[in-house]
């Protein structure tokens, strides 16, 4: 059955677990699915990572070669984030050009690794006006069983963690670890029934409509935010959010991110 | 890329120190993506490779339904990370014609007559590239295929084989791949139907009718290893179910799953 | 009998009377056609599928989900590349067309039955029987399990559901296309749900229903702790 099928049954039976106070699967409400995070799984990436979270698994492969700069950004290096949602990872993806589905969360994972100012991109430019470092985050979902934006940004770091400036391929040295100065991760708080529920499963997902991202830093600041869905929230919904989200990134960086 | 070496085969032994002959390690897991209903993840040299069956399911849209059986779809996708040179995202002329005849190697074994009007969807992602990739494809297909329940008239095995130093070669690594004088990749059934033939570079008929030759040696031998990936999957299940509950009762087993 | 793992282009027998579904006849040969259990008996041979989508046929009771109601039809999920057709007329009692989404509206779910499949997989079905078993679910839960292995819930002529139910103490109806309703209290229709589960795992392996009772019994034991503790206690190690 395609995910947007959810029978009355069903969304009672998830209702009335929340007012209880639990989820269909027995996680606590700020509970994540098992985290595995692994790495350099791609020798043809210059950074790699695969995710699982539960059982959604995505790729993410950092691909690094020198090009020109933007025009407005002369001694800068490139940051292009991209998403590819494959219908082999799930009965509801089709093959096409990226829907905004994929966009938004390729624009909120780049949002939080630009606007944290982790990759020193001054660090990445080769010759001011004529040659910089472009890097390419490339996100490819193998298998969507809910939450896949968190999963992208964990494994979007995580690669570029474990990435090298290939500078030896272009005759300009050693390579060189990227220059991360921050781990940003990106948390999704979903509000079904009143309640708040981190990694929301692909049932959860489907039924709450509405959605904020967190992205918060090292120092516990905030470098980005998103609210998705076509419901509303209350001050007092995305403070707590907020909360969660700065909780369960902390979490997770300290587990699974520091270098 | 790398430089075109001065021998590819030195006293018998190729680059990779196999013989002329001789496959590269290939390893096999079936069934490892939880939303699609048929998978397979397989590794062969350093090619990583994910296919997928989706179907069969209903086919949009619906001009393009037969009303005499299922329509076979076929997507052979590079991840952009998985070549030396980050490539664009979405489909190209070459992935488009590898995915027309590697859809037309299963065609003549798929019985399609069983599901009018349906849509039986093969996805395979190149993850890593390493030479070989669309026979790599092929081979992970078609245990998706299997995987997935759907009826055939048997398993299709690919391999290619190509020459260099003016000798016939076996299954071609990159260098060979890159900078051989011909390169012909082959998918057989076990019955020796040839459901897939390409051929490029330069060979007179009689090292044609050696390669065949030889490329049926390596489907053979690959087709024994897709074999026991399929009867150990449930071979393993059986017997860890063995130990946790003790012996099976004695007695009959049950005939009820036919009824 | 004999039992064991095929693959597709198995060469199964020389002799093309045996056979039976999940196989096909090539050169005077009998091959497998799917990735299954061979089923070996006196006069055919078998494959059983171990995975693979439900194709509705005639008088199959099926569990359906309403994914849309157009004019004098209610199309119905029912969990197959094929979409079910349940006409108004079909609808137990005489209703009228404005009124269709007031009986059954988008996510309902029905117990329902296949009244005709045509040559082009149009799916009619049917909540008209005499019995009245067939109607719209109000409570309880769905699962699911591949098709291929919901033979092994009803078990020999009925021995698997009728023990799950017993057992558990809870009420269930097992579809054809693999959608199993459960009613009863919370924890029994979970532990049903995880009954499920198991032999989802175990389908391809023999002696099912005596390992279910244990199963069960071990976890009734921890579940329902008091209830259930002296019950059979030298049985259950």
């Amino acid at each position: 059955m395609s995910d947007d099928v959810m029978t009355e049954i069903q969304r009672d039976h998830l209702f009335n677990l929340i007012l209880k106070g639990e989820r269909e699967d027995g996680r606590a409400f700020d509970e994540f699915r098992e985290i595995s995070i692994e790495t350099d799984v791609i020798g043809t990436a210059d950074g790699s990572a695969r995710v699982k979270l539960g059982t959604t698994e995505l790729l993410v492969g950092v691909k690094i070669q020198p090009g020109e700069p933007f025009p407005d950004t002369p001694d800068k290096g490139v940051l292009i984030t991209n998403t590819e949602l494959v219908p082999l990872a799930s009965p509801d993806y089709e093959a096409g050009p990226p829907r905004e589905g994929a966009i938004e969360i390729a624009r909120v994972v780049d949002r939080g690794i630009r606007e944290s100012k982790s990759l020193d991109l001054e660090k990445l430019c080769i010759t001011a006006g004529e040659k910089v470092w472009i890097i390419f985050i490339d996100i490819h979902v193998l298998n969507n069983d809910g939450n896949i934006l968190d999963a992208a940004s964990m494994g979007s770091i995580a690669a570029l963690l474990t990435a090298k400036l290939p500078r030896a391929q272009y005759d300009m040295g050693d390579d060189i670890p990227l220059p991360v100065r921050d781990i940003p991760v990106a948390v999704t708080v979903i509000e079904f029934g009143g309640a708040l529920l981190l990694d929301p499963s692909l049932a959860e997902g489907v039924i709450a409509s509405t959605s904020l991202i967190t992205i918060t830093n090292n120092d516990g600041s905030i470098s980005g935010m998103q609210k998705s869905g076509s419901e509303s929230l209350t001050v007092e919904q995305v403070m707590q959010a907020v909360d969660m989200a700065k909780n369960a990134a902390a979490g997770i960086r300290e587990k699974f991110l520091e270098v | 890329m790398s430089e075109k070496p001065e021998h590819f085969i030195v006293d018998g032994k190729r680059l990779d120190g196999r013989r002329v002959d001789e496959l590269r390690p290939i390893k096999i897991e079936i069934g490892t993506l939880g939303r699609a209903d048929g998978s397979c993840y397989l590794e062969w040299g350093n090619n990583k490779v994910l296919a997928a069956v989706y179907g069969p399911r209903e086919l949009h849209p619906r001009h393009r339904q037969k009303m005499t059986r299922s329509v076979v779809q076929f997507r052979y996708n590079m991840a952009s990370f998985s070549v030396d040179e980050r490539t664009r995202p979405g489909p190209s002329r070459r992935s488009i014609e590898i995915s027309k005849v590697s859809r037309e190697a299963f065609e003549p074994v798929i019985f399609t007559k069983f599901f009018p009007r349906t849509a039986i969807d093969v996805f395979v992602e190149i993850l890593q590239a390493g030479a070989g990739t669309r026979t790599a494809g092929i081979n992970a297909a078609s245990l998706a295929l299997a995987d997935a329940g759907i009826p055939m008239r048997g398993l299709v095995s690919a391999c290619a084989v190509g020459k260099v130093d003016g000798e016939i070669v076996l299954d071609l690594m990159k260098e060979e791949d890159n900078y051989g004088e011909a390169d012909l990749p082959v998918a057989m059934t076990a019955g020796r139907q040839i459901t897939l033939l390409q051929m490029d570079g330069h060979l007179t008929t009689e090292e044609f009718y050696r390669a065949l030759e030889l490329a049926k040696t390596g489907c053979d031998q690959i087709y024994e290893l897709q074999r026991q990936a399929l009867i150990e999957k449930y071979s393993k299940e059986y017997t860890t179910e063995i130990e946790e509950e003790g012996p099976a009762p004695a007695g009959e087993p049950e005939g009820d799953a036919d009824e | 009998m004999e039992k064991r793992i095929v693959i597709p282009g198995d060469l199964l027998s020389d002799d093309i009377r045996v056979s039976g579904s999940g196989t096909y006849v090539a050169d005077g040969t009998v091959r497998a056609a799917l990735y299954g259990l061979m089923n070996k008996g006196e006069r055919y041979i078998s494959v059983i599928p171990l995975a693979g989508r439900y194709i509705p046929q005639t008088s199959d009771r099926v569990i359906g989900v309403i994914t849309e109601v157009t004019y004098s039809n209610w199309i119905v999920d029912i969990n197959s590349p094929y979409d079910g057709l349940l006409h108004i007329s079909q609808y137990p009692r005489r209703i009228e067309i404005e009124q269709m989404s007031r009986y059954l509206k988008v996510g309902d779910c029905i117990l329902t039955m296949v009244k005709d499949v045509d040559a082009s997989m149009k799916v009619e079905l049917t909540l008209r029987d005499k019995d009245r078993e067939l109607r719209r679910l109000s409570d309880g839960r769905i699962t699911a399990i591949s098709p291929t292995k919901m033979p092994r819930v009803i078990g020999r002529s009925g021995s698997m559901i009728r023990l799950l139910k017993s057992e558990i103490g809870c009420n269930m109806f097992v579809g054809q296309n693999g959608r199993i309703w459960i009613n009863g209290s919370e924890d029994r229709i979970d532990l049903a749900i995880e009954a499920v589960r198991y032999i989802e795992a175990n389908a391809h392996t023999p002696g099912l229903t005596d390992r279910m009772q244990a199963f069960l019994k071990a976890k009734k034991k921890t579940r329902f702790g008091k209830t259930y503790e002296n019950e059979d206690e030298e049985e259950w190690r």
